[in-house]
């Protein structure tokens, strides 16, 4: 019997879920249903980010977008839907317009992916060892973090070694001053809240 | 989104958030019995909490009016069920003082042993049944435990576990069995213990404190306002209490016994040194308070029993029988009102010289401290409901009767 | 395992076969807990309460309880209300349970033998489990009732928010390993029970509890189980649901109490390693012969599994003990208490591990860095790639 390629099997079931529940998201009528078929989606491109070998950037996505950013989908969702089941309906205009976009955008993205040359040769080893190699994929990130270059570890150029540095904790931490600033700033610019109403003294 | 003008520029309001009409009840884990509490909610602050009553209707006191002042006595029972015997008692003693008729001292010794112990078993159940709204599991099986016990007590003086009919008009039924006082006296012997463990389990634990200190503040002035009586008046300070304090043919049972009214006087409550302290957060009139009266009364209640257990044995005479069914009862009305677990309880017998009462009227003591919900309510979370209404401590059969 | 198996038969045979017996495995390992466990609950919450549990089903102590009690569950109607929206309400249980069962593929249980072992097995655990939300609040929305969703978003809240003093809690113990790699925490700790870091120092120790209170409310179980709330909203996000559908959720409620004593004990208290090396004082390591390697890892993973047991009976006899949090109070406790604590701990461990960097007491074990050597370490300690300088410019090439 053929040799089945699970890396291959898993590879296109992902993929065909990222793309088939994206394609449900649009062509659904149901605001919940579409968030929930937005999870499924990111959650496959998670899933397909781990068959890459990159633990560390699947774990991300799922915790950042789906365990985030959904989250915080689900619940604008599920809070401001006024009737019990909401239908969003686009006119046909509309997907005329969207057609065209998503294509012509979809033709360039193939394009480019295309035309890339070591992409359609041989990509897999195939191996008679199944056994992973453990590869530390959060090492580098750590050590970046701490200002080295991990991206320049092959520089043989010793006079360019000397002061070869980076920047990125510094990064990270003012990004969050800033975001610290901002949360603040919108706080203090909210909107005082309406008193509440009195009790009515209706016959309930 | 409503936008004002609020000076020179347009300020846009928050979102306004809708109002929820929230059912709670009537079949529902943390009601005691058939109550129906309709709360309209903004989130989860509650704007107003309405009462619905009236699922256990069971036309008391139109059935007063067609049997006989003796046959009455198994309804009473029903009013409040976890208190049967204070219940008989009222009633009894109404149609007794109708009467003219007054019981022999050890009567009363026997009345009161029998009444305070129910006290102590309707106490376990609220307060303990308060535990498990919160959340509290453990303490309910514990207290139902010693509760067993005491209904054991009843079950070989009466037959009965629940609905006693034991006190009634003339007397008791029947005179105690041999070794019912050697059994009462080795089950108040272990029962402070149990009290400690509950103390530790629920009046001292941070969690039930956080839970109750501060809700529901009842000021005393609303209280006498709202005919609150029983714990949930002395709860916010009033030092009144009917076994002191009211009718003196309800008081005479209690003559010479020496007890405390469980009422904070001057920041302290009397023997204050023998029971966890009050924390810094409770605030007199709130729930918790309410829960320490009870728990601080069951300990009162074992002292009135040794007491009572002792001048019982030492009385001489009969305890009195019951009257002949179909005894006539005399021209006149007597409203008579006894402190019962959960309040003051009120029974008016309007005779007419028939067997048969032309009137029978039942002042319940829970009906008037649940009117008080609506105003407790008002401001609080959803989740301090169960706290507030718990602590009146209702019992539907006789807000309903 | 694989590799193996694959002289025998084709390798992708063997591949799809070891994969699915691994799975097999943590399902059977997640099922068996959840039956021994509602046993234990039952059992434990008895006799705390003064009687006696289960005592008819098996024998005197009752222990064909949970067969019993699932095929009672199994025959229920099973009940979709007109309300509700089929899709979602079928389909929430499922999601409940499908995330708290594969968190189970990072933990180890002992020495290699895990799942799939990741570089960052931490960061994959706490990922995973955070998706567990979705299956409640959809649970909740799709009921079509107030009180069901009033539960699924309080439930929604309290989880979401108890992640962040769970993450920094556990952060302290990656702080002091150096690795998020569990299997590598778990090394780490090998010898005797002094080398848990949970003795490690101080600032670890007190971090335990602040994780012990995260996980017991991200698990939903009392003092902070509000959103199963009995007597206030009837049963929360599952008022609807009957059956074996309640059946998976109360599988995953139970499976998330084993995940987070399971993460309790491989990074606080030793893993695989007892309080007293037994496998060292028996001789039993790979180098005698591959089976006294394979019973040593035996041992491992009962003693793992003991621990997390110990662990989960805790926590059961918590839920008996204490009344029930207010959901603000709960809120309160996590912003106001547990993240200004984990925080302060987080800082006092890595001041520690600044100021005592091999340990206090009873240190066999180098801290630091993890044991597996990658080519970037190798290179800096050889002294060819340069660090940040202090103000350095940088320059690019």
């Amino acid at each position: 019997m053929e040799m089945i390629n699970w890396h291959t099997c898993f590879f296109l079931l992902f993929a065909l879920i990222s793309c088939g529940f994206a394609i449900a998201i649009v062509a659904s009528s149901n605001v919940v249903r579409m968030a929930f078929y937005l999870i499924i989606t990111l959650g496959s491109v998670a899933g397909l980010f781990f068959l890459a070998g990159a633990d560390f950037i699947g774990a991300v996505q799922l915790m950042v977008y789906v365990g985030g950013t959904l989250v915080l989908l689900v619940f604008g969702v599920m809070l401001t839907a006024r009737s019990p089941f909401v239908s969003m309906r686009t006119g046909g205009s509309q997907w005329i317009l969207a057609t065209i976009v998503g294509g012509s955008l979809l033709v360039i993205l193939l394009q480019a992916a295309f035309s890339v040359e070591n992409w359609s040769g041989e990509r897999i080893v195939q191996t008679t060892s199944a056994q992973q190699q453990i590869s530390p994929t959060s090492t580098k990130i750590g050590l970046s973090l701490i200002g080295l270059r991990v991206d320049q570890l092959e520089q043989q150029d010793e006079t360019l070694r000397a002061g070869m540095s980076g920047y990125l904790l510094v990064f990270e931490i003012i990004s969050v001053h800033l975001l610290v600033v901002l949360v603040g700033a919108a706080y203090l610019a909210r909107a005082k809240r309406r008193p509440l109403k009195e009790p009515s003294n209706s016959k309930l | 989104m409503a936008i004002e003008k609020i000076g020179r520029n347009p300020v846009e309001q928050d979102v306004y958030t809708d109002e929820m009409l929230l059912n709670m009840g009537p079949q529902h884990p943390s009601t005691h019995g058939v109550l129906r509490l309709l709360l309209r909610t903004d989130g989860e602050i509650v704007l107003e909490a309405t009462p619905h009553i009236g699922y256990l209707h069971r036309c008391a006191e139109k059935i007063g009016e067609k049997v006989t002042a003796r046959q009455f006595i198994p309804y009473t029972d029903r009013l409040d069920y976890l208190a049967s015997m204070n219940m008989n008692l009222g009633w009894a003693l109404a149609v007794e003082k109708l009467l003219g008729l007054e019981v022999s001292k050890k009567t009363q010794h026997l009345r009161v042993i029998m009444c305070e112990l129910n006290r102590i078993a309707s106490h376990l159940v609220a307060a303990c049944t308060y535990g498990l709204d919160l959340g509290s599991f453990t303490p309910f099986v514990w207290a139902f435990r010693e509760r067993e016990k005491i209904v054991n007590l009843f079950e070989s003086v009466c037959g009965a576990r629940l609905t006693y009919s034991y006190l009634t008009v003339g007397g008791v039924t029947a005179d105690l069995p041999n070794g019912w006082l050697g059994e009462c006296e080795g089950f108040l012997d272990q029962f402070n213990r149990s009290v400690d463990e509950l103390h530790a389990l629920l009046t001292s634990n941070a969690i039930f404190i956080r839970r109750t200190a501060g809700i529901g503040v009842l000021s005393p002035e609303m209280a006498i306002a709202y005919g609150c009586t029983g714990p949930v008046l002395r709860g916010s300070g009033v030092d009144w209490d009917l076994r002191r304090d009211g009718d003196p043919w309800y008081t005479q049972m209690y003559d010479g016994y020496e007890f405390d009214i469980i009422a904070e006087t001057n920041g302290r409550y009397p023997n204050y040194q023998d029971y966890p302290p009050i924390p810094s957060v409770a605030v007199l009139g709130d729930c918790w308070h309410r829960f320490y009266v009870r728990m601080l009364e069951v300990m009162q209640s074992i002292r009135i029993i040794r007491q009572a257990m002792d001048r019982y044995s030492s009385a001489d005479g009969e305890v009195g029988g019951p009257v002949k069914i179909k005894e006539k009862l005399a021209k006149g009305q007597v409203y008579l009102e006894t402190e019962a677990p959960k309040g003051q309880m009120g029974f008016m017998v309007v005779g007419n010289g028939t067997a048969i009462p032309w009137r029978t009227r039942i002042r319940s003591s829970s009906f008037c401290n649940l009117s008080v919900t609506s105003e407790l309510c008002r401001g609080c979370l959803i989740g301090d409901m169960p706290a507030v209404v718990g602590s009146l401590d209702i019992v539907l059969g006789e807000i309903d009767r | 395992m694989a590799e193996y198996l694959s002289q025998y038969i084709p390798y992708w045979i063997a591949y799809a076969l070891i994969g699915l017996i691994q799975a097999g495995l943590l399902l059977a390992l997640m099922l068996v807990t959840v039956a021994v466990f509602t046993w234990v609950e039952r059992k434990v919450s008895a006799r705390i309460q003064d009687r006696l549990g289960p005592t008819r089903r098996g024998g005197r102590f009752g222990w064909l309880q949970p067969p019993a009690d699932g095929i009672k569950l199994l025959l229920k109607e099973d009940l979709v209300p007109k309300n509700a929206d089929a899709f979602f309400f079928r389909i929430a249980p499922y999601i409940c349970f499908c995330t708290t069962l594969c968190v189970f593929m990072a933990i180890p249980f002992a020495d290699g033998w895990v799942a799939e072992r990741l570089n960052t097995g931490i960061f994959f655990v706490l990922a995973i489990a955070g998706l567990g939300v979705f299956g409640v609040v959809m649970a909740g929305y799709s009921s079509g009732s107030k009180w069901s969703l009033f539960g699924a978003m309080r439930e929604a809240t309290q989880v979401i928010s108890y992640e962040v003093p769970m993450a920094m809690a556990l952060v302290v113990p990656v702080m002091v390993a150096g690795t998020m790699d569990l299997v590598t925490i778990g090394n780490m700790q090998a010898g005797w029970f002094t080398n848990w870091f949970i003795f490690h120092d101080p600032f670890t120790f007190i971090v335990f509890w602040v994780y012990f209170t995260c996980a017991v409310a991200s698990t939903n179980r009392a003092p902070f189980d509000l959103p199963e709330a009995e007597s206030e909203l009837v049963a929360g996000f599952m008022t609807e649901y009957s059956g074996f559908r309640w059946a998976i959720f109360f599988m995953a409620e139970y499976g998330s109490m084993l995940v987070v004593s399971c993460l309790a004990v491989i990074l606080f208290f030793g893993a695989w390693n007892g309080p007293i090396p037994v496998t060292q004082f028996l001789g039993l390591t790979n180098d005698l012969h591959p089976i006294a390697g394979f019973a040593a890892n035996l041992l491992g993973l009962a003693n793992c599994l003991i621990k997390a047991c110990i662990c989960m009976t805790v926590i059961v006899w918590v839920r008996w003990s204490l009344p029930r949090l207010r959901i603000d109070q709960v809120m309160a406790t996590c912003w106001k208490y547990c993240v200004p604590l984990a925080a302060a701990m987080l800082l006092g461990a890595m001041l520690w591990s600044y100021a005592f960097p091999a340990g206090l007491l009873f240190r066999n074990q180098a801290f630091g860095y993890a044991s597996e050597k990658s080519d970037v370490m190798s290179d800096i300690k050889n002294g060819k790639v340069a660090r940040a300088e202090k103000g350095g410019r940088q320059t690019w090439k």
